[in-house]
């Protein structure tokens, strides 16, 4: 495997140059900027709000600096209050070629989409091949699920469980994360807490989804489920908590905050405080998108009924739970796990599999999102208290 | 390995065991480990079955972790659901938030 190294020693395997709006108005300018180019590596991202968010600018940084994009081109319509001059001055201190075009000081669309093509066009001509030899220790992993159906928690999430072992115990990063759909998981994921202070906090995170959950009003256990054989919200729960595999869990993260060292990760992602602006996570993927902000170079995505999502800034590898959906949505889907239920193969098989795959899309290989030109990126408003001391042990 | 496995063990030590497809009643469910048990009645896709006879009070276990508590005897064999499991958090299908 070779990668892009960067500017302080982080490790890409993609060199995109992303190409991001600043707020909502600037959103179609952007988009024709990077269309062109969609083929070849531009990838587009952004922040539709016009009121100041310190945890959208945070995230918006963590993209424009992430290991896997090459070059950041901004674009701002000019009276937004994003704080375009600090990215701006964040991603040159990065190491990486910045321009900033402000559409009313360029003259409006026409002018700013032209000076926006030229100046891509001229990154994507400079870039060159990875040369950087990488192993699975240099990668951070993130995992995510999305339309499970009755058997995800028995093939594809324990499968990619499997595939997160042997990550963790090659010196690799991995996180997971939908502290909401862990309720009934807590004792056993603060058993696995690498320190008791560490264990206090992953039962405070789960104690808060659910109250914030109970506040929304969200029901999170109900007839579906029942009637795919799931008896209990602990058993629903730990369907996606069996992607996080058996490794003992390292930290405690929060969105645009990165893993300290190797090993495994629990992501927090329900805003801190009373419940604001409504919803935690409007999709599978804004949450995608804060595991990518903290350092994710790929995702895998796990699905029953059959997602097509992909990521801007990380490659998206999808793994089903049914081989009749993998065989309905061939083009789309990168794993099947239904082989566990058809009894050809074993939980670990498939994990080893999910391994593979993962080398192959490091080296450069395009997952089937990537190919079909996915680039899913969603960003809101939310709010977070700073991380406490004993999430991240030392 | 076994084309007719029709149940997954999630882990040793589980208590039950998950159907992969529907299982009829009298016939075995098998994992491709060679575990087996011969189902009492029929347990449907996705369900599961006892491994073990439980006792009321005793954890269903699945994937090494608690899911549930037994509220009644559940012979080995049986189907393990609502009606004889009930939730150590929110129970079953009447009590969770909505």
């Amino acid at each position: 495997m070779y990668g892009y190294e960067r500017a302080g020693g982080r490790i890409g395997i993609r060199d995109y140059v992303v190409v991001a709006y600043l707020v909502e108005c600037a959103h179609h300018v952007a988009r024709r900027i990077a269309d062109p180019f969609a083929e070849r590596g531009a990838q587009l991202v952004g922040f539709p709000g016009c009121y100041p968010s310190e945890y959208a600018h945070r995230i918006l940084e963590a993209m424009c600096t992430h290991p896997n994009v090459g070059a950041v081109l901004l674009v701002s319509l000019g009276c937004e209050e994003f704080k375009r001059g600090a990215l701006r001055e964040a991603v040159r201190a990065s190491g990486r070629p910045v321009e900033t075009l402000v559409i009313q000081a360029c003259g409006g669309t026409a002018a700013t989409i032209e000076r926006g093509r030229e100046w891509v066009e001229s990154r994507l001509a400079e870039r060159r091949p990875p040369a950087r030899p990488i192993g699975l220790a240099d990668l951070v992993v993130g995992t995510k699920c999305g339309g499970s159906d009755g058997l995800s928690g028995v093939t594809i999430n324990p499968a990619v469980g499997h595939a997160f072992d042997l990550l963790v115990d090659a010196g690799a990063t991995a996180m997971f994360e939908e502290t909401c759909e862990l309720i009934g998981c807590e004792e056993h994921m603060a058993a696995r807490a690498v320190d008791p202070g560490l264990a206090a906090e992953v039962h405070g995170a789960v104690r808060k989804a659910r109250r914030y959950y109970q506040d929304l009003g969200h029901g999170s256990f109900g007839g579906g489920n029942i009637k795919y054989g799931l008896s209990t919200l602990e058993e629903k729960s730990l369907g996606a908590y069996a992607k996080s595999g058996t490794r003992p869990i390292s930290g405690l993260l929060k969105p645009g905050v990165r893993p300290t060292r190797p090993g495994l990760y629990l992501m927090d992602t329900v805003n801190d405080g009373e419940v604001r602006y409504g919803i935690p996570n409007v999709n599978d993927t804004q949450t995608v998108t804060e595991m990518v902000a903290s350092g994710c170079h790929l995702i895998l995505f796990t699905t029953g009924a059959g997602s097509v999502v992909g990521q801007a800034v990380a490659p998206v590898i999808k793994g089903v739970s049914s081989t009749r959906v993998f065989e309905r949505m061939a083009g789309d889907m990168d794993v099947n796990a239904g082989t566990i239920a058809d009894g050809v193969e074993t939980i670990e098989e498939v994990g080893e599999r999910i391994l593979a795959e993962i080398v192959e899309v490091a080296s450069g290989r395009p997952t089937r999102s990537e190919a079909l030109g996915h680039q899913e990126f969603v960003l809101g408003y939310k709010t977070y208290e700073p991380l406490g001391p004993a999430c991240l042990p030392t | 390995m076994s084309p007719t496995a029709n149940m997954v063990v999630m882990a040793s030590g589980d208590n039950v065991g998950i159907a992969t497809r529907d299982i009829a009643a009298g016939t075995p469910a098998r994992d491709v480990r060679g575990c087996e048990r011969t189902a009492i009645e029929p347990i449907p896709q996705g369900h599961k079955i006892a491994l073990a006879d439980l006792a009321p009070g005793e954890s269903v276990v699945r994937y090494g972790v608690p899911v549930g508590v037994a509220t009644a005897a559940v012979g080995a064999g049986r189907l393990v659901h609502v009606h004889n499991v009930a939730s150590r958090y929110l129970n079953n299908d009447e009590d969770h938030y909505e």
